[in-house]
């Protein structure tokens, strides 16, 4: 019977396991191995250049307003919708009226596809006849319009705005999740105390979001990291490679450049940091996990 | 029962893998697969109607995997590194094809190209430019482009121009004329940046010539050098002088093209494809719009032109090399084929044979002008290799973005080309 069993696992985890190793395992390996060579992409000849790629990388100007960009944006993309998901989570957890049609309409935007989410907003941000310059056409005057995503200073920014847009939703629901579980006594006896909004809110109920908290900073970095294609429908890492990420980076030395050497070698840069920031987070979490349980 | 069971399964599985690698080999004699960027809605349609005069012509059965213009850069590379190129696919001339050609991608076509005595049928000048490399054929130009400013006739008219500008104070003449009757001049969408190519192109190959630009496209030039940064401050002074459209980088060639078709702008130096999609939009070419070449800077300097030519090539990886060539060769010859695909995409045929009477006004126009200027050139971002044409492209967006900074962003490119060309 434990034969049998035996059997039956290996040849269930066979398929999972072949297609994990073809497109994860192997890939990851040749990155690496490209790192070392001059290879363009296509070209079946290509030479081992030892660490040259890597001593490339330190002298590359355009790397480094990469890493820059790529700081600002997980930092902005895992603390913006966080806090905004918060805030929407309190606002609509008491009896208001609409509360569920806020809720639904709040989500909506996490059920779109990131392409059709750039696309809104490129639509949104169009200088002419975009709705943001209506709009502040309107308030404040024509002087105080921009071409959000064509000028260096606001390209990247706009992005993080409508990732966070679309990012908020979830955030807002775990935390919605979460606030059902604070025991309601709690906050009965925040109440006879006489303990304002903000204490009640300080004090009580953040310290017990902290859980979902744990959750929803998760599913950020895991989601700022791979966030690669609105920002490719957006701004492709323009104007001029003012929005370039590390991963932007890498594609365009990539496929647009025909540098694969070179690539593979930031996208081995890339990993690394990942890992590190994984590594700590995980770390964190299991200290957590011990004092929650 | 476990035995039967675990032998279903083993069959199972040796009759999908049996199955998905008889998929690669069941690919019929007669089959060519083909891939290109011809994928707007007029492209697609015409160049659809020509692959089914060929099938019905020759027999063959054309297997049809379109991949939009942008996307198609990457995909046809990746699919080079896999060994997995279709038989035939589009390419532009140029240095793009050079790359290829490099890696041992492509097979040569001088066989066909002498049997079917294409000497005879292509134009010589873009025979020579676009189809050799390294001495051996390779491509055939299914049509080429040409880059010239497009201008909205009412819009002129109403300025008062009754004299189209020959020279450069001419150009400044009208521009100014048109800014005064509260019109912007210039229009320029280049969210994309390969439009500002063409201005970089006309100005640089207007002032320093054609050796000199082909000094710089292969690196025997920098982009520090007195001849760019005159280019340049050419270009500048259209700037500071208020001609452009405020943000450039913000807009397409399609939105620039509107601004022009309604009347916010006067001109826009752009491709004959801008042709296909103003007659698309219901623009009647004379009436509505028509072109006149870049103004002439110098007449010391040989008279340039400059446009990409869209070619088909045969890969080295097909299943159907033959039935490839066969396809090239019949689209190039048939005169109704080109006729009826550069009508449609506001192309220019390179075949000799087609009567020039058959298309527009403009066209004819534009024919006029290539037939009458000294040298085609490709433009830029097909005419020096790709890690180059980037940093170009970039210092060209950034240039519009803030012309003040010219002296920095050419300084700037001047070392990224430089490493460029090393790597």
């Amino acid at each position: 019977m434990e034969r049998e069993n035996r059997f039956w696992r290996v040849v269930l985890l066979v398929l999972p396991l072949s297609v994990f190793a073809v497109f994860v395992v192997w890939p990851l390996f040749s990155s690496f191995w490209y790192s070392f060579t001059d290879w363009n992409g296509f070209d079946p000849n290509y030479a081992f250049v030892g660490f040259d790629n890597f001593v490339r990388i330190w002298t590359d100007r355009l790397f480094y307003g990469a890493i820059v960009n790529t700081a600002l944006w997980m930092v902005a993309a895992i603390l913006l919708p966080t806090l905004l998901g918060l805030a929407l989570a309190l606002l609509l957890d008491r009896q208001i009226r609409g509360a569920r049609i806020f809720k639904t309409i709040f989500y909506l935007p996490i059920c779109l596809s990131a392409i059709v989410v750039g696309q809104i907003w490129t639509w949104i941000y169009q200088p002419d006849w975009g709705l943001l310059n209506a709009v502040i056409s309107f308030v404040a005057g024509e002087p105080f319009t921009h071409a959000w995503l064509a000028r260096p200073g606001s390209a990247l920014w706009s992005v993080i705005v409508a990732w966070s847009w679309q990012q908020t939703g979830l955030s807002m629901v775990i935390y919605l999740a979460g606030l059902t579980a604070i025991p309601s006594d709690l906050l009965e006896v925040c109440d006879i105390e006489g303990a304002s909004p903000w204490q009640r809110i300080r004090r009580v109920v953040v310290p017990l979001l902290i859980p979902s908290t744990i959750v929803v900073i998760a599913l950020s970095v895991i989601n700022s990291l791979k966030g690669f294609d609105i920002l490719y429908i957006m701004t492709g890492g323009g104007p001029f490679h003012s929005s370039d990420t590390l991963a932007m980076h890498m594609y365009n030395e990539s496929f647009k450049k025909y540098l694969m050497g070179y690539g593979s070698a930031i996208s081995v840069v890339l990993f690394l940091i990942a890992l590190v920031i994984i590594g700590f987070y995980f770390r964190q979490l299991k200290r957590l996990d011990e004092i929650y349980g | 029962m476990t035995c039967f069971n675990r032998r279903a399964l083993i069959a199972c599985v040796a009759g999908a893998v049996m199955a998905a690698t008889g998929i690669s080999v069941s690919a019929q004699d007669n089959e060519v697969t083909i891939t290109h960027y011809f994928t707007g809605d007029l492209g697609l349609k015409a160049l659809n109607e020509q692959i089914a005069r060929f099938e019905e012509a020759s027999g063959y059965v054309m297997r049809n995997s379109p991949v939009g213009h942008e996307d198609f850069k990457t995909d046809i590379l990746v699919r080079a590194s896999g060994s997995s190129l279709p038989d035939v696919f589009s390419y532009w001339a140029g240095a793009r094809v050079q790359f290829v050609v490099d890696s041992g991608s492509l097979t040569p076509i001088d066989d066909m190209w002498d049997r079917e005595g294409l000497d005879d049928v292509v134009a010589k000048s873009i025979a020579d430019s676009a189809t050799l490399y390294d001495g051996v054929r390779y491509l055939v130009p299914f049509n080429y482009h040409y880059a010239g400013m497009f201008y909205n006739t009412q819009v002129f008219a109403d300025a008062g121009i009754t004299e189209l500008p020959g020279t450069w104070d001419e150009f400044l003449e009208v521009a100014e004329t048109l800014k005064n009757a509260g019109v912007t001049p210039i229009a320029l969408g280049s969210k994309y940046r390969w439009p500002a190519q063409f201005w970089f192109d006309y100005l640089l190959l207007g002032t320093a010539g054609p050796d000199y630009r082909a000094a710089l496209m292969n690196g025997t030039a920098r982009y520090d050098d007195d001849e760019v940064s005159r280019a340049m401050a050419m270009w500048k002074d259209l700037a500071d002088r208020g001609y452009f459209a405020a943000n450039a980088n913000a807009d397409t060639w399609t939105d620039a093209s509107d601004r022009v078709a309604r009347g916010d702008a006067a001109m826009t130096l752009m491709g004959t494809w801008i042709t296909g999609y103003w007659n698309d939009i219901g623009l009647v070419p004379g009436d509505d719009y028509a072109f006149f070449p870049f103004p002439v800077i110098d007449e010391s300097v040989p008279v340039s032109v400059v446009g990409p030519v869209d070619g088909f090539v045969v890969s080295a990886h097909g299943n159907n090399p033959e039935g490839g060539k066969a396809f090239l060769a019949f689209m190039m010859s048939d005169t109704d084929v080109q006729l009826a695909w550069t009508n449609a995409v506001g192309a220019v045929s390179a075949n000799v044979n087609v009567d020039p009477a058959n298309y527009n006004d403009v066209t004819q126009n534009v024919i006029a002008t290539i037939g009458a200027s000294d040298n085609f050139a490709f433009n830029y971002d097909l005419a020096t290799p790709p890690p180059v044409a980037e940093v170009g492209l970039s210092m060209f967006a950034e240039f519009m973005d803030d012309p003040s900074r010219v002296d920095a962003i050419l300084e700037q490119a001047a070392s990224d080309a430089a490493s460029a060309f090393t790597q």
